[in-house]
């Protein structure tokens, strides 16, 4: 390897960059509008469920049980309908999700202490929500019914209303929210925004970089010239692995000062680990470039091969235990679940090297083995 | 060998759309990779995206710490079970289970007291303690719901062990009724969400590439001196690359009934004619975007950065109602926002267009506007 050669590589590459201002500008703004733009809008909690409610029995208690949904954070009360087929039809407009139906002698039954039954009906076309939904719902029946029968039990026995409480609830659950006391969606979801945002933009940069030549035909310059493969290869990269790294740094000062998302582990490790990521996404970029001949084909590919795997399969939206085995295999797959670990690790658990190394290891052995496959792949000699 | 339709005596004007459209379909059809990988984007892809994608809680890991070892402690741990709780580990001591947690190899630790069945019997209430890793906080608040309620349960069945049964007790109980997914088939849902997403990048992305590479290559300079007006220019590559994305749509659908079953409780050729309305529409901003830009590399960037938003701003995993207030705003002036009730609304909920009619006349309005910015940056380019 002759450094000297490798210098110029990258420094036609770097020129070829700074010329480009238009280029320039993206490569460096985008990273941060989007960080922005998902920081702000990716909000996965279900809260403000437009919602309405049928009230066939229209009494004080059927009232009061609505109250516990027309306060609620979660739900967003739109007024009362007066029957099934109208709540219905706001279903249908999409204009509802959930729509409550109260029964008649609601009120009575309960005051006689028998059992009754609410409906609800709901939007099911998205199911996280529809899911959500329903249990939020279950969890306001099942308090007003403790409520209701705690007093019921303390009437019937003429016992205090405590004892009854305690008595009918023996077990209290404490739970406690580790690494996020606050359960806040934000800190949960800033720091895996780094992860989407540096998966999305470099493969990319990468790709064109090279394909660009091919298409131009100025990579035949490349072919008759005494540069090696892997002079060429680490010279046309490292400009655009540098410019990620740089994006990383201004995602991570975001995430932090912007978004204010504790930062409770080893910085350097973080850095580190975002450099091994860098790697592992310039070289799907490389790959890429290497299968396909034209600019506009590179940029299709790269977006279908790497923003899906780290929407879906990154933990995300569901976290790797909880994953099927087919889906697991296919996270373990990708190089954006291994730095979610580190994010998360690193931001939120407050974890270094001594923890995260496993990951590291990976990444860093993922980008060398993409590198060595592009190298092994790459031609100087293309058949015509 | 003439083929029959080449005799067909066509109006100028179309006749130079046919021609330039077959350019651009042949153009399109000898970028081996770029139609591979469109091919890949409407089976493969939907494919990826929609199996084993779910969005219920399932197989949350959950490691527990029995201290009391007792019968009721046994009883408790084992309502935590599948399909939503996976006990991952049985632990004998309290401390692996916040190693495993600091792992990320459980989600849930649950600690029972040592004196859990004594305080039980006694009467008395007795604590358990619920560790739940929140750095993924939907799942993490979700799994501790649903914790709670089976604790609850759990110390009502105590509770009420030899007294009266439920039909004698005040108890409001839950009855839902689930429309349109009533199984809540993820599978449906992400497949179908993911074909938009697809659709929407590639009819901003083809014609836009499509365009500059005429600019970079000079070909464009051919095009100027020919006889041919802005939008003979334009409509064709629109056009070639909305035949190509309906082609795509049409071995989703088929992907979509028969591999993941899903209804198609609509009518179809409704879907097809929204999907048109839309692509033509959107592919307006992709001409936009040529304009601004002299490469293919921008021409990416550019794609990327306005597809962040509309995909987001589309109400797909984030509806309107969990929105800012301001961000809400900008949701409605999305065309894929309504691209997306009118699919899902044709999909799974299976309404008509005398419901949809409204998305469908915002969104193509929307488009329009769209479209004409496109036209207008495009004319005033050429000028």
């Amino acid at each position: 390897m002759n450094l000297k050669r490798l210098e110029a590589t990258a420094a036609k590459e770097i020129r070829e960059m700074l010329r480009d201002r238009f280029f320039l500008i993206l490569a460096f703004v985008s990273p941060p509008v989007m960080m922005v733009i998902f920081g702000y809008g990716m909000n996965l909690d279900v809260e403000n469920i437009p919602f309405v409610i049928v009230d066939y029995d229209n009494t004080p208690q059927s009232r009061e049980y609505a109250s516990h949904y027309t306060h609620s954070r979660y739900f967003h009360f739109l007024g009362y309908v007066k029957d099934q087929r109208e709540a219905q039809q706001l279903i249908l407009r999409a204009r509802i999700r959930v729509a409550i139906v109260i029964p008649e002698h609601f009120g009575r039954r309960l005051a006689q202490g028998r059992s009754t039954a609410i409906q609800t009906l709901m939007d099911g076309a998205n199911p996280l929500r529809a899911n959500m939904t329903k249990s939020y719902i279950i969890a306001i029946n099942s308090q007003v019914s403790l409520q209701q029968v705690t007093d019921f039990m303390a009437t019937v026995r003429g016992i205090p209303r405590r004892e009854a409480e305690t008595m009918l609830q023996p077990v209290r659950l404490e739970v406690r929210y580790l690494y996020n006391q606050g359960a806040k969606s934000r800190w949960s979801m800033v720091p895996k925004m780094i992860m989407m945002v540096l998966m999305m933009a470099p493969p990319f940069l990468t790709a064109v970089a090279v394909v660009r030549e091919k298409e131009r035909g100025s990579i035949l310059n490349i072919y008759s010239s005494t540069v090696t493969k892997a002079e060429f290869l680490i010279g046309k990269l490292s400009p655009y692995a540098a410019v990620t790294a740089i994006n990383g740094l201004v995602l991570w000062a975001l995430a932090t000062q912007l978004f204010a998302v504790p930062f409770k582990g080893s910085f350097l490790f973080f850095v580190l680990a975002t450099m091994a990521y860098t790697s592992c996404t310039t070289g799907i970029g490389l790959l890429v470039s290497l299968f396909v001949s034209t600019q506009a084909a590179a940029i299709v590919v790269t977006m279908i091969v790497t923003l899906i795997p780290a929407m879906l399969y990154s933990g995300i939206i569901i976290p790797l235990s909880s994953m099927g085995p087919v889906p697991r295999f296919l996270a373990l797959l990708t190089p954006a679940m291994h730095y979610t670990q580190i994010v998360d690790g690193t931001f939120l658990k407050g974890q270094g090297l001594l923890e995260l190394w496993r990951p590291l290891v990976v990444l860093a052995g993922y980008g060398m083995a993409l590198f060595v496959i592009g190298h092994r792949l790459f031609t100087k000699r293309p058949r015509a | 060998m003439t083929p029959p339709w080449s005799r067909l005596e066509l109006p100028p004007f179309l006749e130079r759309l046919r021609v330039l459209t077959v350019k651009e379909l042949l153009q399109l059809g000898r970028d081996v990779g770029l139609i591979a990988f469109i091919a890949y984007a409407f089976t493969g892809d939907i494919y990826v995206a929609g199996s084993g994608m779910q969005m219920q809680l399932r197989n949350a890991t959950i490691a527990i710490y029995d201290g009391d070892d007792s019968a009721a402690s046994r009883e408790l741990i084992g309502r935590f079970h599948p399909p939503e709780f996976r006990i991952q580990a049985l632990l004998s001591d309290a401390q692996d289970g916040l190693r495993l947690l600091d792992q990320g190899r459980t989600m849930i630790m649950l600690d029972i007291p040592s004196q859990f069945e004594r305080d039980l019997s006694a009467r008395q209430q007795t604590a358990v303690q619920l560790q739940v890793d929140a750095s993924n906080s939907v799942i993490g608040t979700w799994a501790a719901a649903y914790a709670t309620q089976i604790a609850a349960t759990f110390g009502t069945d105590h509770a009420m062990g030899g007294m009266p049964t439920e039909a004698a007790m005040p108890i409001i109980a839950s009855h839902h009724r689930i429309w349109f997914n009533p199984n809540s088939m993820d599978e449906w849902f992400v497949p179908i969400i993911e074909m938009m997403n697809i659709v929407t990048m590639l009819s901003i992305m083809l014609p836009a590439a499509a365009m500059v590479r005429e600019k970079e290559r000079g070909t464009i300079e051919q095009l100027l001196v020919s006889p041919l007006t802005p939008i003979q220019i334009m409509l064709p590559k629109v056009l070639a690359m909305a035949l190509v994305i309906l082609l795509g749509i049409t071995s989703s659908i088929v992907m979509l009934r028969y591999v993941f079953a899903a209804p198609i409780r609509g009518s179809l050729p409704l879907f097809y004619a929204v999907s048109l309305v839309y692509v033509i529409t959107t592919s307006g901003l992709g001409l936009a975007i040529a304009t601004l830009v002299n490469n293919l590399a921008q021409v990416g960037m550019a794609v990327i950065l306005a597809l962040a938003p509309i995909m987001l701003l589309s109400g797909t995993w984030v509806p309107a109602e969990g929105m800012p207030p301001g961000i809400r705003w900008l949701m409605y002036i999305s065309p894929l926002h309504y691209y997306v009730e009118i699919t899902l609304g044709i999909f799974l909920r299976g309404t008509g267009l005398d419901m949809l009619w409204n998305h469908l006349l915002i969104m193509t309005l929307l488009g329009l506007v769209m479209f004409t910015i496109g036209l207008l940056r495009f004319r005033a380019q050429l000028r």
